[in-house]
Formats: structure tokens, sequence, C-alpha cells
């Protein structure tokens, strides 16, 4: 039996959502299956009030014992670093995050907002967001970039706007089945398992991608998103394309760009108008090109993708 | 459009230039924002307003400045049926021409 804690700070449910939407195993076989005993969640917990601060109170005094503590939402430090501008059971939720952190064996930061700050701690960032061990790109965050839950791992980070369901079911099954010896965690502290690879791995536009064919208007099912309008597909690591929403499909299947909601930077250039949906160019050649790829490599390689460009690739292939 | 009228019109654009009309090659827009501009201009344009997009686009027909850049290497230009796929253009070029509205 695991106990799991489910707390959100400045969220907006988004991956409690998700997380609901989860199949094989859905969030009824975590309790059926896999053992795990989900203490309260802001959803699904049926205490109100003062029981919620029991249970809370339990959990920090080492009464309850406490597996897993989960995260969803920015941690919120205004007006002016007290955190009143989210109080939770009588005090800033601040101070239970604390708390209940050093009480707990693993701390998962769930969706941008807990792990990086997101769209709260975007700029000027009016509520003082955090995430639990980053700011964006910036190791530290709220607890510190020393804090070790007390299994001895950092905060484990699962990002996304939201995180697909399979990516937390499969973190708290690891960790409740006692498997986390398997999870390797990247520099942002994410699961190697779901963040190694990138977005664009398994999307239906590689082709037009490799013989770059860009999508210039959205509704065409031709050509690339990187080029013109802005997906991050190359740059963002993700399995959006390897593990389907839905099980059926992903953003960039459906023509929608990606924008890049894996890592610390989202939302990009801060929102600013013009920067969404829109590939950020100078002198004509992409701001942010594909990991690993510089300006001279890029603009050789797109000589050579247009000289040996089939026909097909500037048409429709995908005829319905 | 068919092929043929494709060709006919390619013809006509070349011969514009061939015969010196003046377009603005410059400024280059170097970032999205002066980029958006230019495609604002282009779009008060009708689809027969030819000229004007051109002089506005900066169209010339030979590869452009020190690197040489050309059709050929932007990724509106469609290399099977040699057309701009810039929806502000949307014309049959040749991949030697060059305008200022290049990306890659």
């Amino acid at each position: 039996m695991a106990n799991i804690l489910w707390l959100q700070g400045g969220a907006c449910s988004g991956n409690t959502m998700s997380f609901l939407n989860a199949e094989e195993p859905s969030a009824c076989d975590l309790v059926t299956d896999f053992g795990m005993n989900i203490l309260w969640q802001p959803s699904l917990g049926v205490e109100l009030g003062d029981n919620v601060k029991t249970i809370l109170k339990n959990c920090v005094s080492g009464e309850t014992k406490l597996d897993i503590f989960v995260f969803e939402g920015s941690v919120v430090n205004a007006p002016n670093g007290t955190g009143e501008w989210n109080r939770f059971c009588g005090r800033p939720m601040k101070e239970w995050v604390r708390e209940l952190c050093d009480a707990a064996d693993f701390v998962v930061a769930l969706g941008d907002c807990a792990t990086w700050g997101g769209i709260p701690a975007t700029a000027p960032n009016p509520s003082e967001s955090q995430g639990l061990q980053f700011l964006k790109r910036a190791n530290g965050g709220f607890l510190g970039a020393d804090f070790t839950s007390k299994a001895g791992l950092p905060v484990i980070n699962i990002p996304g706007c939201p995180a697909h369901p399979d990516w937390v079911t499969q973190i708290l099954v690891a960790i409740a089945t006692g498997r986390t010896g398997d999870l390797a965690l990247d520099e942002f502290q994410r699961p190697k398992t779901f963040f190694q690879s990138f977005t664009q791995t398994g999307c239906t536009r590689n082709m037009h991608f490799a013989y770059k064919v860009s999508t210039t208007e959205f509704g065409q099912r031709k050509g690339c998103l990187f080029y013109d309008l802005g997906c991050r597909g190359p740059m963002t690591h993700s399995p959006c394309n390897r593990i389907l929403w839905n099980r059926v499909s992903s953003k960039t299947r459906a023509g929608m760009p990606c924008l890049g909601c894996t890592e610390p930077e989202f939302p990009f250039f801060d929102l600013a108008p013009g920067t969404v949906f829109k590939t950020q160019t100078v002198m004509g050649v992409p701001k942010d090109l594909p990991t690993g790829v510089d300006k001279k490599g890029y603009i050789k390689l797109t000589g050579a993708a247009k000289a040996a460009m089939p026909a097909w690739a500037e048409q429709d292939i995908f005829v319905v | 459009m068919s092929d043929s009228d494709d060709d006919a019109l390619r013809d006509r654009i070349g011969r514009l230039m061939a015969n010196g009309l003046e377009t603005k090659t410059e400024p280059f827009p170097e970032t999205n924002i002066e980029f958006e501009q230019v495609l604002v201009e282009l779009r008060e344009f009708g689809p027969d307003d030819l000229e004007e997009k051109m002089v506005i686009s900066g169209f010339v027909d030979k590869p452009y400045g020190e690197d040489e850049q050309r059709c050929l290497e932007c990724m509106y230009y469609l290399v099977h049926r040699k057309w701009c796929d810039l929806p502000e253009l949307a014309v049959p070029v040749e991949a030697e021409w060059w305008c200022r509205l290049w990306r890659i």
C-alpha cells in the first residue's frame, strides 16, 4: 500500500483532468490493482475543511506515512513572499508544501507550473510563482537545489501542459511497486524514459521535415509545421508521438504545432505578440534550430534536401 | 491553374524583371515583426496586382546577396511545381530567383 497525497497550488486543474482520463491503468486501477491509497486529491477527496486539515497534519507529523506527495500548480509566493494569495486549510499553501515535501518519501511535481513555474511564472510573474525545484531553467525553485526527499531523490519532474496521463500513472506505479531504481532522470529531473526522445520522434510529418516542405497555413495536411508555424517538435523532449494522446493522436498529427510545453521555457518568448504559431527567424533562418544542428549545417542540409525532394513531398499524401 | 497557365505567368514575371522592374529588395526583414509587416502590405493587394506584389516583396531574377540566396533553398519554394507557396504571393517562380521574404 502506498499513500498518495495530491495538492494544487497555482493551477488550472489541467493535470488532474488529464490524470482522470488515464486508461490502462486508470485512476481506479491504481487503487484496485496497484495498492495505492489516495489520501486526498482535490477532485477525488471526499473530506472537506477541518477533515482535510487533519489529513495534512497527520502526514506532516508522521502519524500517517506519506509515500508520495504529488504537487500540481506553481508555488505562489505573492504578495511579498508571504504566499497569502494562495491559502489552503488555514495557512499559505507554500507552508504546507514545504512541510509535506520534508515528510514524503517521494515528491512528484506534476505539470509545467509545478516543475518550472509555467504560465503563472511568465514575466512579470505577478504571483511570484516558482516550480518546486526549478524556476524556468534555473535549478533551485521553491525547495532549493539541494532538496532531496526522504527516499534520497530530488523532486521527480513530470512536465507538460498538461502531462499525459500515462506519464503520471507509470511513474506512480514505478514508485508504488518499488521500482524507483529503474527511474533515470535527466538534467531537469524528468524521467528519461519519457523525456529523452523528441516530440518529433514518430511525427507523421517527418518526411516533409526531411525534404523541407512547409505547412504554410493551418488546415494543410502536407508539410512540416516547424518551418513557418512555430512548431517546437524538433527541440522539445516528450514522447507525444510515441505515447499518443487518447491512444489515437497528437498535436502535430492533428496539424497543431507543438508548443514545447515540456521544456522549462514554456511558454516561449513570454507569449509576446507574434511569437505564437510563428517560427521566429533572424535573417530568414530559424532562431531555434533542431537540437544539435548548427546554422551552417542547417543551411547546407536545406540545399541538399530541396535538391533531392521527390514530387510527392509537395502534395497531401494523407488521402481520405 | 494549369501547368501551361503557370508557365505563362512565370514567363510574364520573368519578363517584367528582365525589362527592369524596380523592386524593394531592401530592407531585408530581419525579424518576424518586420517580416509580418511586409505580409500586411501584401495582403492589401488582390490576386491580379502582380507588379505591386513583386515590388513590395523585392523580386529579382538572380541569386541575391553574399550567400547567393535563391528560391531553391527557400522553404516556401515547391521544387517540382516551381511555385512560391507563401499564401500572400502564391505565384510560379524560378529556382534561381529571390525575394526578400526568403526563409529557410
